[in-house]
Formats: C-alpha cells, sequence, structure tokens
C-alpha cells in the first residue's frame, strides 16, 4: 500500500509543479523528505480576502494507506480563521475528513483550502472563538484576520492602532503572540484582554 | 389439597431454585393471539407485548426474504433491492410505491445511480490509467458502478479494506470526487473475494447496519449477547431476552422504564448524571433513629425500619412515623410544591428547584438501591431454604411461593422506581394528583411486601399471597392509567 502512496505523490508533485496555479504562484508544493511521507504546501492568501498579500505554509503528512484515506494537512503559518484552529492550525474541511475520495489529490486539497480561505463556514467552526467574532461583528474579524496576516504570513501592515496596543502588553511583560491573542479574542479591547492577561 | 395443586402447577418448574426469573410473565404471550384475544389482553396487562427474540440466522433469513420479495416484486437484483430497503428503513411497500411512481428518481435518491447519468463508455484503448493509483493497466482490470467512474481492481480492493478497517460498510461510496454512488454488496463482495477476514468483517458491519436501519428489530442490550427481537410494533414495551434474560425497552433499546417514556427517561438520566456531584450527599447508608439517635444501617430493601435499639418504626425515607404511612394517603412520595415560588427570588426559586430534584431522585435512588439490597436478601432467603430443605423441612416446591413473592417484589419495586421520574416531569394538576395518589398506594403495598418477605419464615403464606396481589393490581392500575405507549 505504502508503494501506491509513494508512486501517487511523485505524480502529483510533478501535476503541481506543471500546474498553472503555480505559474501564477497561487499554490506551492515541496517535498520534505525522500520518501514522499511529508511535504510542505504554500497557499497564497486571496484577492479581495483579509488574508491578501500574504502566504500560508502548510504541513502535509501521506499516511501510509493514501489515497484511500487522506492526507493530513495543518496550518503551520498562524491564521485568524473561523474553520482554523488558532491555536494547532487544525483544520476543518470535509474533504479532509469524510467527504475525501481516493481520486482526489494534493492539488484539490491546496486548491479548496485557499477556497476556504474566501468562503468560510462559521457554522461548522473549528476556533469557536474566531467563529463567534465572524458572525456577530464581521468588520471585526476582518481586521483581526487582516492583522494576523500581516503579523504572520508577510501581508501588508493596515492598522497601526492594534500593534500600539500589542506594544502596550508587551511593555507590561507580555509575549507578543499572547498579547495579540488575548486581543483579539476581546475584540481589541485593551482593558478586557489585560484583565484576562493578569486574572 | 391446596398445596397438591400448586406442586402439580409447578412440576415443569422443578430446577427454580438457580433460575432467577422462573416467575415468567411472558410464558403465556408468546403465541400467536388474535386481535380480539390481543386488546383482551391489554386490557388485564397493560404492559402485554408480542416480540420474538430470535437468533442472527433467523433475523438474516428474514431479512433475504424481504429482500427476495422485493426483488421479485420490482424484477430488480437483489443486492438493488437490498440497498432500496436499507435507505427506506425497511418498508418494502414505500419503496414498490417510490419506485413504481418514478424508478429513476428513486435509483438516484437511494445513491443506486447518479443524479446525471453518465456519458457513454466507448473503450478506444487496450490499457488506460488508474487515477488512484497512476499505473497503466489492460482495460480488463477496471471495474465501475452505475456512475462509470472507473478503477483498477485491485484500487477497488485496497478502497473496500480500507473503509471496512474504519468500520465502514453500507456506507462506503465510489472513490471519484464528489461522486455519491455507493457500492453495493455484490460488487464489494466480488472485490473482496481473496480477503477472506475483511469480507467476514464487513458482512458483519452490513448486517449490524441492516438491524440498526429496521425499526421492527432490536439487537438485546446484554453483554455478549447476540439475540436481535422482533416485534411488529414499534412500541416503548418490556421486552425480557430468551438467553441473558436482560430486560429493556422495545423501542430505545435502554433499561425499561414504563411509565415514563422514552424521551422523558433519557432527560432524567441525563440529569442526574450532571447532578451527580450535587446529590451524592444523599446516598449515605446510615441514618439515626429520628427517636433514640442511634445509628442505624440500611441492609435490606424495605423502607419500613425498625430500630434495633427502641424498636420504633419508622420510614427510611422521610423519618416519619412508619404508622403514618399505613393504610391510608401516604404523603411520603409526595413533593409539596411552594404555591408562591413564582413570587419568589431568582436565589429562592433556584433553591426550591434543587430541592424539588432531590425530593425525586433521592426516591429513585433509593428504590435503586433497595431492589439491590432485595437481590442480596433472596440469596440469603435461597441459602436458608437450602438448610431447611436439607434437614427434611418441606421441599423446594413448597418453599418456592417465597420466590414468586421475591420476583414479584423486585417487579413492582422497578415500576416504583420509574414512577419518579415521570411525576418529576408532570405538569401539577389533578392528572399528577391522581398519578401520586396511585404511587403512594404502590409505594405502600411495596414495603408491606417487603416487610413480610423479610420475615418470611414466620410470615403466613396466605398472608404474604394476599400482600402479592394487592401490590402486582396496584401495579398494574398505575400502568393501566398512565403507561401511554
Ligand atoms: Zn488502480
Ligand atoms: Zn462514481
Ligand atoms: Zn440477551
Ligand atoms: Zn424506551
Ligand atoms: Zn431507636
Ligand atoms: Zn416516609
Amino acid at each position: 500500500m505504502a508503494n501506491i502512496a509513494a508512486q501517487r505523490i511523485k505524480r502529483e508533485f510533478k501535476e503541481v509543479i506543471k500546474s498553472e496555479e503555480v505559474a501564477k504562484c497561487a499554490i506551492k508544493l515541496e517535498l520534505v523528505d525522500n520518501n514522499y511521507t511529508e511535504l510542505k504546501g504554500e497557499i497564497a492568501g486571496p484577492p479581495d480576502t483579509p488574508y491578501e498579500g500574504g502566504n500560508f505554509v502548510l504541513e502535509i503528512k501521506v499516511p501510509e494507506t493514501y489515497p484511500f484515506n487522506p492526507p493530513k494537512v495543518r496550518f503551520i503559518t498562524k491564521i485568524w480563521h473561523p474553520n482554523i484552529s488558532s491555536v494547532t492550525g487544525a483544520i476543518c474541511l470535509d474533504i479532509l475528513k469524510d467527504q475525501w475520495a481516493a481520486a482526489m489529490t494534493l492539488r484539490t486539497v491546496l486548491l479548496s483550502l485557499q477556497a476556504l480561505l474566501s468562503a468560510a463556514e462559521p457554522d461548522d467552526p473549528q476556533d469557536a472563538v474566531v467563529a463567534r467574532q465572524y458572525k456577530e461583528n464581521l468588520d471585526m474579524f476582518k481586521l483581526t484576520a487582516r492583522h494576523w496576516t500581516n503579523a504572520y504570513a508577510g501581508g501588508p501592515s493596515v492598522n497601526s492602532e492594534c500593534d500600539d496596543k500589542i506594544k502596550r502588553l508587551v511593555d507590561m511583560g507580555i509575549e507578543e503572540h499572547q498579547a495579540r491573542v488575548a486581543l483579539s479574542s476581546y475584540n481589541w479591547d485593551l482593558e478586557r484582554a489585560t484583565e484576562q492577561l493578569f486574572s | 389439597m391446596e398445596e397438591m395443586a400448586a406442586s402439580q402447577e409447578n412440576d415443569s418448574e422443578m430446577d427454580c431454585s438457580d433460575n432467577e426469573d422462573c416467575y415468567d410473565y411472558n410464558d403465556y404471550y408468546n403465541d400467536e393471539d388474535s386481535d380480539v384475544e390481543h386488546i383482551d389482553l391489554l386490557k388485564i396487562d397493560p404492559e402485554y407485548f408480542e416480540y420474538k427474540c430470535l437468533s442472527e440466522e433467523e433475523i438474516e433469513r428474514l431479512l433475504n426474504e424481504t429482500v427476495e420479495d422485493l426483488s421479485n416484486r420490482l424484477r430488480i437484483s437483489l443486492s438493488l433491492a437490498k440497498v432500496l430497503l436499507h435507505s427506506h428503513y425497511w418498508n418494502s411497500n414505500e419503496v414498490i410505491v417510490k419506485y413504481e411512481e418514478n424508478p429513476q428518481q428513486t435509483l438516484i435518491s437511494s445513491r443506486i445511480d447518479p443524479p446525471v447519468p453518465p456519458r457513454n463508455i466507448i473503450f478506444t484503448p487496450t490499457h488506460m490509467t488508474c487515477p488512484v493509483c497512476v499505473t497503466l493497466h489492460h482495460v480488463d482490470r477496471f471495474f465501475y458502478l452505475s456512475c462509470a467512474h472507473m478503477f483498477c481492481k485491485d484500487c477497488w480492493t485496497m478502497h473496500f479494506e480500507v473503509q471496512v478497517n474504519q468500520g465502514i460498510s453500507t456506507a462506503i461510496s465510489c472513490m471519484a470526487r464528489d461522486c455519491v454512488v455507493l457500492a453495493p454488496e455484490d460488487f464489494v463482495l466480488k472485490h473482496l473475494q481473496h480477503k477472506t477476514s475483511i469480507r467476514e468483517k464487513y458482512q458483519h458491519f452490513t448486517f449490524q447496519d441492516y438491524v440498526k436501519s429496521h425499526p421492527e428489530l432490536r439487537f438485546c442490550p446484554g453483554p455478549n449477547c447476540s439475540v436481535i427481537v422482533h416485534s411488529n410494533e414499534i412500541k416503548a414495551k418490556r421486552v425480557v431476552c430468551d438467553q441473558c434474560k436482560t430486560i429493556f425497552c422495545f423501542r430505545c433499546g435502554c433499561d425499561y422504564h414504563a411509565p415514563t417514556d422514552c424521551q422523558v427517561i433519557k432527560k432524567w438520566l441525563t440529569k442526574c448524571a450532571d447532578d451527580s456531584e450535587t446529590a451524592n450527599y444523599i446516598s449515605a447508608h446510615t441514618k439515626d433513629c429520628p427517636k433514640c439517635h442511634i445509628c442505624i444501617e440500611k441492609n435490606g430493601g424495605c423502607n419500613h425500619m425498625q430500630c434495633y435499639n427502641c424498636k420504633h418504626d419508622f420510614c427510611w425515607m422521610c423519618l416519619g412515623d412508619w404508622k403514618s404511612h399505613g393504610s391510608e394517603y401516604y404523603e411520603c412520595s409526595r413533593y409539596r410544591e411552594n404555591p408562591n415560588i413564582a413570587h419568589e427570588s431568582v436565589h429562592a426559586q433556584a433553591r426550591e428547584a434543587l430541592k424539588k430534584y432531590l425530593h425525586y431522585y433521592e426516591r429513585w435512588e433509593n428504590h435503586s438501591k433497595s431492589l439491590k439490597l432485595e437481590e442480596q436478601t433472596l440469596g440469603k432467603l435461597r441459602a436458608r431454604i437450602n438448610e431447611k430443605v436439607m434437614s427434611g423441612l418441606g421441599t423446594w416446591i413448597d418453599w418456592q411461593y417465597l420466590f414468586t413473592a421475591a420476583n414479584l417484589l423486585a417487579k413492582c419495586r422497578y415500576t416504583l422506581q420509574y414512577t419518579y421520574p415521570f411525576a418529576y416531569y408532570m405538569d401539577a394538576g389533578p392528572r399528577k394528583e391522581l398519578f401520586e395518589y396511585q404511587q403512594a398506594q404502590l409505594e405502600a403495598e411495596i414495603e408491606n411486601l417487603s416487610w413480610k418477605i423479610e420475615r418470611a419464615e414466620t410470615t403466613d403464606r396466605g398472608d404474604l399471597e394476599n400482600q402479592m396481589d394487592i401490590a402486582e393490581k396496584r401495579r398494574t392500575t398505575l400502568l393501566k392509567d398512565f403507561l401511554d405507549v
């Protein structure tokens, strides 16, 4: 079985390298080891989304039963999205679970993940805090997601106010990422974030 | 004379001493009855229920007959008939009506055919690449479902193996992207031809799926029991497994729960599990005598306690004088709600809600414990009777009535236990008053019976049999009025 997995990955790797998406720099795929069991993926944040301008790195692990079972994929780059854990990078996407089909490929997966960045599904959340913000305060969500894209995925800088608030917490001795998480979770309310961090 | 008649009647149950369930109420239901008789039996016994305990082989035969019948009537393959039945909860008539009205749509909605018919397959090449294993094979090696998505033989086999190992059987679909077509049994089995253990697993899982999707079938929940119960009536009725003697509700497969219905008992058990912390303090096995304050341990099922020190008779549940629990109204089981609670503070209301819950929970829990204690009493009783028989004091048959009484007590107390969740969720009003009145009556008679059985060797047999009769009458009266299935 492992033989089929390696055979498939070899083929899929070539498929992605030659694809028009790679030509357009929308997706990328790299081998991590020589036995085709682990790969590094990369997707560009889709235009007209808070992820625009960012590049998101993915960890792709190929199970021995591939392609009869889906690859195990998670975000390495920290991201603020209802269907992706802001802590672990775990992804809630049907094709990576029970809707996987053996005829699907890594290219399908990367493109589906890119589509997920364009169209979140807050009713099927992976990260409950993000999903709640998305549903209750969409503008706040967009601001936060853009901020994270800037901080972790190399996206453009947008709102200096957020950076100032983080700096205030960092000055109080809070680690930067922890400060960002607290502020993001409390809609950038410095007082409540501080309260939570010091409670 | 009476003794003689009784012993002849019981001749066939000579070995009852080691069979707890010899007092089997279901024995006389098992014949096929006409509708008239059926109604009469329901009047006598509100728990009357016709069912059969069958083996896996018998169920397989039953399912196969249904499949064959449908296959003949619609002139479709057996495998197809099976998928159709499974997706329609084994309702043949529904399948027939739907199929005769619109066969195409029925096949699509049952995921036998794809929503869009496939393009014609034209085999121009002699070889092609399988999209799953990306290997070039001769076209002979390719197989496909109604959707015409072609994959090589080895990939199908591997696909089924992986799915079956994950416990999936009737829900295995095609390997193509976004294709919802299901792989029917014959297709799967053909590809697992040389994989004996996987094939067996697959057949085991499909059988489980079929039984679970069949509303007239229920797996016996008893540990390691393979019995499947069949009944034409899908009701919350009492089933006793022929093999392992487990008693359960036919509709939900959980512990039998009359007079409470399936949803309510689920709600109650969830609540009890959630509130177990709060309720823990009441699970004490000892209480102080309300008169002389000596510590009394409850070691039997009976709630009628007698202090070994001062001989005061009191009630274990409410610590009230037992005399007040006598023949008249039995206040102990009823919860008296504060009539002005709506005007009280939120805090007081929360306290009242907890008090109310604890009242019912305490009684529910207490009867459950009593059942266990009475089981121990029965064991001791058996040992004592064995001694008597050994030393020539009568035969097992002479003492049979005591086991009958103990079994009846267990049955009555079981129903009584399940009256508490029922009462807890009941709306206040005359119906609840009637219910709690009957519950109290049953409660009183059961404690009398328990008291008499604990002192069985000195109790008059006629007296005991009379008490049995009264208790069972109270139980059936309550069920007749409130068991709504
Ligand atoms: Zn193949
Ligand atoms: Zn297909
Ligand atoms: Zn059983
Ligand atoms: Zn039930
Ligand atoms: Zn006392
Ligand atoms: Zn009492």
